[in-house]
């Protein structure tokens, strides 16, 4: 049973403490603000992202696929410039002319004629060299080879006479050979006078090693370069399985359309379109024309290929990104428990105070109830020193006591004494101090006047005498505090049948007879005190007693309280008229009428002294 | 010498020690639980300033309106003290005033009165309506 009683007290208290660690307003501010990060790094990286992709697709159209393009043509035309060059050297040179002017009948001529060509064949990489005699119609292939007499009725034959009619000193003739899956481009330049010429010469040359560069100067692996000629026939690709067949066999009908119909010089200002294959891509191309031919060179991109490279942006971003994210958060998180842990030590410190408050106050409260307890206790000891009620009724008769210390006990006291048959004394004293102090005082003041009266003095002015004597003598019996210089006021009567005789010690007697008071004021001196004299003496004043006399005593805790609209003290002439207004009741039922006065005239205000008053009637 | 200031609380009065103008004021009612405890401080600070100076010019202003009797009995050592002063030829007045609805505090400055020959004025002060 115990142990699970501990175990839910520890889950409680750790549950406490996670509600102090992860505050609740704390992770609502770490999750907001990790989301805010999230968003702001997605969409600087997508912003990041579009803006790079822009940026390069319009830099691969505007300069990439243009800047290829017209790389290639410029292959492609140096190419046919140089077998160009190389056809009218060979047209121009001597040796040949005059070989074949001479019909081929020079022997040495022929042999070096030849060499020539077989030379410019081998060592400058032509695929053909040749030589056709317009006087011979012989055909003088490269290694000497005489291969073909022309003739008029033979297609294969009918360029050469296309060239001689031309009368242009080079022609180009492309002959695409399907079994070599090659085109040839020959290059024929015109021997002799250029309206009456007497042979053909030139290079042929294989376009197929620049199948070869088309190769290395596209980008990515699904871009095409290709070389169509007018019809839209593929004569030259990177892929040498395109060769042969047609450009709309890869390009849709309409971009074919357009190419082929463009006859703008394309040759300076290659041009760009956009459009969508049959999967659904998007594809770039780029075309223009060669300067040498009237053949286009089209290169086709598609687009993934060419921002491939932008996934490995894509990448890079996003692993940034991540890391940024778990940065921020891992700052975050640091941050947070820096907020919250003063707060927790803050609310830690706060719950260990109010336990040490509470445990204070218990311990307060204990002792409170301690010295409560050990007053209450005081309490009874000065009331059992007090006149018992049967006592007062046998001294007085008719009376009332209005006994109210201000705290639990207090220096006020009242005392009866009966001397001797109809002889008996009674007094008010009040001593300096209140509470437990002053209640040290009346126990010893008790025992000294008790002490007194046993030594059978029984007037009031020698009893003052005495009691301040022997009061001195007990209070002050050294010197060594002078500050503690305490002492007593008193009104004391001795009632002898109808005699009474008053002493007083600052403290009068108030006597109502009719309806008047008369004051009896006794001494202006108090008894006790350090500065007093020894042998103080105090007088006796002496009142015949009518039926209907009634006798007040009071300390100065009644007349000096305070109250009333100006919070002034009750004051004595206020006393003297309460005296003469209390109806002629049993003067028990005037001290509540007394009291009644008093509380009213008190208000809200503290009782400011112990109060005591008596009043009695003698029988 | 320094003046004395002691701030007024319900039990205690108010007591001002002007030393440039030698005026002692005391204020207010007088009950504290332990009125020698209260008035010690008053006590030393006077007699240091009865050694101190030598041409002693010294006016009290009492206003109490009420004094519990340990608080007059300090009233009256203090009152006794200023006796002694000007027995010795010292210049001091006491000035008493009192609420003239207030007949406890009139009977408690001629008390106090009573037994001392230096100047004592009782002035009754009307109150305020």
């Amino acid at each position: 049973m115990n142990g699970s009683n501990n175990d839910h007290k520890l889950r409680f208290s750790n549950t406490g403490e996670e509600s102090i660690m992860y505050d609740r307003g704390t992770v609502k501010v770490v999750v907001f603000a990790c989301f805010i990060i999230v968003l702001a790094v997605l969409l600087t990286g997508n912003i990041s992202y579009f803006i790079t992709r822009n940026a390069v697709v319009d830099k691969l159209k505007s300069r990439d696929l243009v800047y290829i393009i017209e790389s290639i043509a410029t292959k492609v035309d140096s190419r046919i410039g140089r077998a160009q060059e190389t056809s009218l050297i060979l047209a121009k040179d001597p040796t040949i002319v005059q070989w074949i002017d001479g019909e081929e009948k020079d022997e040495v001529l022929g042999r070096l004629a030849k060499d020539k060509v077989n030379i410019i064949a081998s060592d400058f990489d032509y695929a053909n060299s040749f030589i056709v005699s317009a006087k011979t119609n012989h055909y003088w292939a490269e290694g000497s080879r005489l291969i073909q007499v022309m003739s008029e009725t033979d297609p294969n034959a009918s360029w050469f006479f296309e060239a001689l009619k031309s009368g242009k000193s080079i022609n180009l003739n492309i002959d695409y050979n399907s079994g070599r899956q090659d085109t040839f481009v020959f290059l024929n330049a015109l021997i002799g006078n250029l309206q009456k010429p007497i042979a053909v010469t030139g290079v042929g040359l294989s376009l197929k090693d620049l199948a070869q560069e088309f190769q290395q100067d596209k980008i990515g692996n699904q871009s095409n370069l290709w070389l169509v000629d007018a019809n839209g026939k593929i004569h030259l690709s990177d892929d040498l399985s395109h060769n042969g067949k047609y450009l709309n066999d890869f390009v849709p009908l309409n971009v074919f359309t357009q190419i082929i119909k463009d006859i703008s010089n394309t040759a300076d200002a290659p041009k760009v379109i956009e459009y969508v294959n049959g999967e659904g891509e998007k594809v770039d191309l780029v075309y223009r024309t060669t300067k040498s031919t009237d053949w286009k060179l089209v290169y086709q991109l598609p687009r993934r290929e060419s921002i491939a490279l932008l996934g490995s942006i894509k990448l890079n971003t996003a692993i940034a990104s991540l890391i940024a994210l778990i940065l921020m958060i891992f700052v975050f998180y640091i941050v947070s428990r820096r907020i919250a842990d003063p707060l927790k030590r803050a609310l830690l410190i706060t719950k260990e105070m109010e336990k040490q408050v509470a445990e204070r106050t218990r311990e307060l409260a204990e002792q409170n109830q301690k010295i409560i307890d050990s007053i209450d206790y005081a309490k009874r000891l000065q009331e059992s020193i007090l006149a018992t009620k049967d006592e007062l009724e046998k001294v007085l008769g008719d009376y009332f006591i209005v006994w109210k210390p201000r705290d639990l006990v207090g220096g006020d006291l009242y005392w009866v004494r009966s001397v001797s048959a109809g002889c008996s004394l009674v007094a008010v004293i009040d001593c300096t101090g209140h509470g437990v102090p002053g209640a040290f005082m009346t126990m010893a003041v008790n025992s000294i006047l008790n002490h007194i009266v046993d030594q059978s003095n029984s007037n009031p002015a020698d009893i003052l005498t005495e009691l301040n004597r022997q009061l001195k003598a007990t209070l002050h019996r050294n010197d060594l505090n002078k500050l503690v210089d305490d002492g007593l006021d008193i009104g004391i009567c001795r009632i002898n049948n109808k005699e009474l005789v008053f002493a007083g010690a600052k403290i009068p007697l108030f006597i109502k007879r009719g309806h008047e008071v008369h004051t009896i004021m006794g001494d202006k001196k108090s008894i006790g005190y350090r500065h007093l004299s020894d042998d103080l003496e105090f007088t006796n004043h002496t009142w015949q007693i009518e039926t209907g006399d009634k006798f007040f005593l009071t300390t100065d805790g009644f007349i000096d309280q305070n109250g009333g609209e100006r919070d002034l003290p009750f004051g004595r002439t206020r006393f003297i008229q309460a005296i003469l207004d209390l109806n002629e009741n049993e003067l028990f039922q005037q001290q509540y009428e007394l009291e009644r006065i008093l509380a009213e005239y008190m208000g809200t205000e503290v009782q400011r002294d112990d109060i005591t008053v008596i009043g009695f009637a003698v029988h | 010498m320094e003046s004395l200031h002691i701030e007024k609380t319900k039990s205690t009065p108010a007591i001002y020690f002007d030393t440039d103008n030698h005026k002692l004021s005391i204020e207010g009612q007088s009950y504290p639980e332990n009125a020698f405890k209260f008035y010690e401080p008053l006590f030393n600070w006077l007699d240091k300033y009865l050694q101190q100076e030598q041409q002693v010019v010294i006016e009290i202003y009492f206003h109490m309106p009420y004094i519990n009797t340990s608080s007059s009995k300090c009233v009256m050592m203090l009152l006794e003290k200023l006796e002694d002063a000007y027995k010795a030829g010292k210049k001091v007045v006491v000035h008493w005033y009192y609420d003239a609805e207030n007949e406890t505090a009139l009977e408690c400055a001629e008390e106090f009165k009573e037994d001392l020959v230096l100047p004592f004025e009782i002035t009754p002060v009307e109150a305020e309506k």
